[in-house]
């Protein structure tokens, strides 16, 4: 039948070399992760970067190592899968009990789940939006307040403020009925200043001072004020928010997969391929523009409100337009509609500001030049999009 | 008497004061092939544009199987069962050539962000269906487009696009199919293979109707039914190729008056 002519005839190579590639750039990763966290000295840092840089163009150079790294971890998906978590689940007992280098981890993902968010729009759609850092701080401000004022618990105010974010995002979706392309950035600018402004002036929000201790989550009796103690082993408190913030990324990333995988992922590729074309293949165009932005505020203020509670501590500044403009950039040089692209170009942007540190006044001048260098190796993105795959092994 | 397929009445639009199409009068019936020929600029792709819904009329009614279906936006005329294609072929790219005639199912399948997200099975069988779908059409439609149904649709050339822009549309299982200069760009051989392809379609799909934008007179003497010729937006003449090629009129409308006279 059909089915079998799908299922690309290969003949399935031995698992060995597979698992070997799989874990060797598992763990690789994790430690080049680890040692740019770790490393204190600006040489060693520069050092990491250049390794990056050169594994990068190692794979442009070579398309065909990319291809084998990738069918590796096609043929070994559930071995990969393990790892990967046991990866996650053992990283914190690997930072040294830094407490900066987790709390950098816990930002990182946070940033990658936003930038998981706006993916679905730029990435899959190519709906140019600078509005998602006014939903991350939309959802951040809804917990917030429902925690401050009414002392609603932290995990029931992750469901209200994304559905809070979700109906403004439905609103900032409106104008995508008669605006396109750059109008269209135009006004989700404008919706993120009114965000920011109204944040600032409203007095219920605190104005320019904000929400000042929002209480830490507890669960099963234990707060995520308190260091996490496991088998002798003590990890700092942000260890916490690190597993929690790990989840939600997962989370995002089996959304991102699912949507991607269905119709709604190809309805919103062939909006971004050719809106003329989508519209005449009987595609709504309204709605998933809309449906877009709701599923990005969705995301985006389970982000916020895990940030409201782990800093404590909120204000506009905190959402203002340049951090949309970081999300943007962070899928640009990732690699649109490709989730681990998006990831990663979540940890660099956040990562690099911190680690170059050293340079001061200087620093944002040079993370702009590493970005440009990694666009100039890779002009589609770190990793840039890949066609579906249907029927193959799942 | 067999109700039409595609009935157009007094259908006009104008930009301005610009009347680019002009009390036109079509009647598509089921499982015919209507040819819309005339000189460059007379409204032909306009008159598609309002029959597909990317323009709304500004005055006229277009009815698909008994159903008036005038000022409708495209997605809904495009489920009502009216595919196109597009003069200069569009489609998607960046995906491959299995996606694309996927995305032509869209209206046919069912399954929504809640269903991606919450049943992820029930949505992951329907696309795989969907798919397996796809790539039979397209294997019906050539061997070679079906051989390299995993490309991407942008590395493909001039007369294989146009045959994945026709798999797309017959994908959504449409009532009547609106091919605008099909062979535009081909040469001799693979105007004859598009011929061929639209006959065996036809003889796939009783009922299936073709409006077809032509310029290429071999394939609109070989192919259609009727010829309908438009001129400055206006229907000059509609019937047998052979009887409207002799009409003075007609003769005007491509040659100029003078020249007319002499032909």
């Amino acid at each position: 039948m059909a089915n079998h002519e799908l299922s690309l005839a290969q003949p399935r190579p031995a698992t060995g070399p597979d698992l070997a590639i799989v874990a060797g750039v598992q763990l690789g990763g994790a430690a080049l992760l680890g040692a740019f966290l770790l490393g204190e000295k600006t040489a060693v840092v520069v050092a990491l970067l250049a390794v990056m840089g050169a594994i990068f163009a190692l794979l442009q150079l070579r398309p065909g190592l990319e291809e084998r790294i990738v069918s590796a971890f096609r043929a070994q998906r559930r071995p990969a899968l393990a790892l990967g978590v046991g990866i996650v689940l053992a990283y914190p007992f690997f930072m040294q009990g830094s407490s900066y280098a987790l709390h950098l981890l816990v930002i990182a993902l946070l940033y990658s789940v936003l930038a998981l968010a706006l993916n679905f729009q730029l990435g899959s759609a190519n709906i140019p939006n600078f509005a998602t850092g006014a939903s991350y701080g939309i959802g951040a401000y809804t917990s917030a307040l429902l925690a401050l004022n009414f002392g609603v618990s932290f995990w029931l105010t992750l469901p209200v403020a994304a559905v809070v974010a979700t109906i403004f995002g439905f609103l900032l979706g409106f104008p995508s009925m008669r605006t396109r392309e750059s109008y269209l950035a135009l006004v989700t600018i404008a919706f993120g200043i009114v965000v920011h402004q109204l944040l600032n002036n409203f007095s219920w929000t605190g104005g320019p001072n904000g929400l000042v201790g929002i209480p830490a989550p507890t669960i099963f009796g234990h707060s995520f004020a308190q260091p996490i103690e496991v088998l002798g082993f003590r990890l700092p408190s942000q260890a916490n928010f690190y597993y929690l913030s790990a989840a939600l990324v997962a989370l995002s990333i089996l959304s991102a997969k699912r949507l991607h995988d269905s119709r709604v992922g190809l309805a919103w590729n062939a909006l971004r391929a050719d809106p003329l074309a989508a519209r005449c293949q009987g595609i709504d165009v309204v709605w998933y523009k809309m449906l877009a932005f709701g599923v990005d505020a969705f995301l985006a203020a389970f982000a916020g409100t895990i940030y409201a509670f782990y800093v404590s501590y909120i204000s506009p500044d905190n959402f203002t337009f340049l951090v949309s403009v970081t999300i943007m950039t962070m899928v640009i040089v990732g690699g649109m509609d490709n989730t681990l692209g998006v990831i990663l170009g979540a940890f660099l942007l956040t990562l690099l500001p911190e680690k170059l540190r050293i340079f001061a006044d200087y620093r944002l001048l040079f993370v702009g030049v590493i970005v440009i260098l990694f666009l100039i190796l890779r002009p589609q993105g770190l990793f840039p999009q890949r066609p579906r795959h249907y029927g193959g092994p799942q | 008497m067999t109700r039409s397929a595609l009935q157009v009445t007094n259908l006009s639009i104008r930009f301005g004061g610009l009347v680019a199409v002009a009390d036109v009068d079509l009647t598509l019936n089921p499982s015919e092939v209507l040819c819309i020929i005339g000189p460059n600029g007379a409204g032909k792709s306009t008159l598609f544009n309002l029959i597909s819904g990317i323009y709304r009329p500004s005055s006229g009614k277009v009815e698909l199987d008994g159903r008036d279906i005038t000022g409708w936006p495209a997605h809904r005329i495009a489920a009502a069962g009216i595919a196109r294609t597009f003069q200069s072929s569009r489609l998607f790219n960046d995906l491959t050539l299995v996606d694309n005639v996927v995305i032509g199912m869209h209206t046919r399948t069912r399954s929504g962000v809640l269903d991606a997200l919450l049943r992820p099975r029930k949505a992951r069988a329907e696309l795989t269906e969907a798919a397996e779908r796809a790539t039979e059409l397209i294997r019906s439609i050539s061997p070679h487009l079906y051989a390299r149904r995993h490309m991407l649709a942008g590395a493909l050339p001039q007369a294989d696009r146009r045959r994945l822009e026709i798999a797309r549309a017959l994908a959504s299982e449409p009532k009547v199919i609106m091919l605008d200069e099909p062979s535009s760009g081909m040469d001799d051989r693979d105007t004859d293979a598009l011929m061929a392809d639209v006959r065996r379609v036809m003889a796939e799909r009783p009922g299936l109707s073709f409006l077809i934008i032509e310029h290429d007179m071999r394939l609109v003497a070989a192919l259609p039914d009727r010829v309908a010729v438009i001129d400055y937006g206006r229907k000059i003449a509609d019937g047998q190729f052979a009887e409207v090629r002799l009409m003075p009129r007609v003769q005007e409308a491509y040659l100029g008056q003078k020249a007319a006279q002499h032909a």
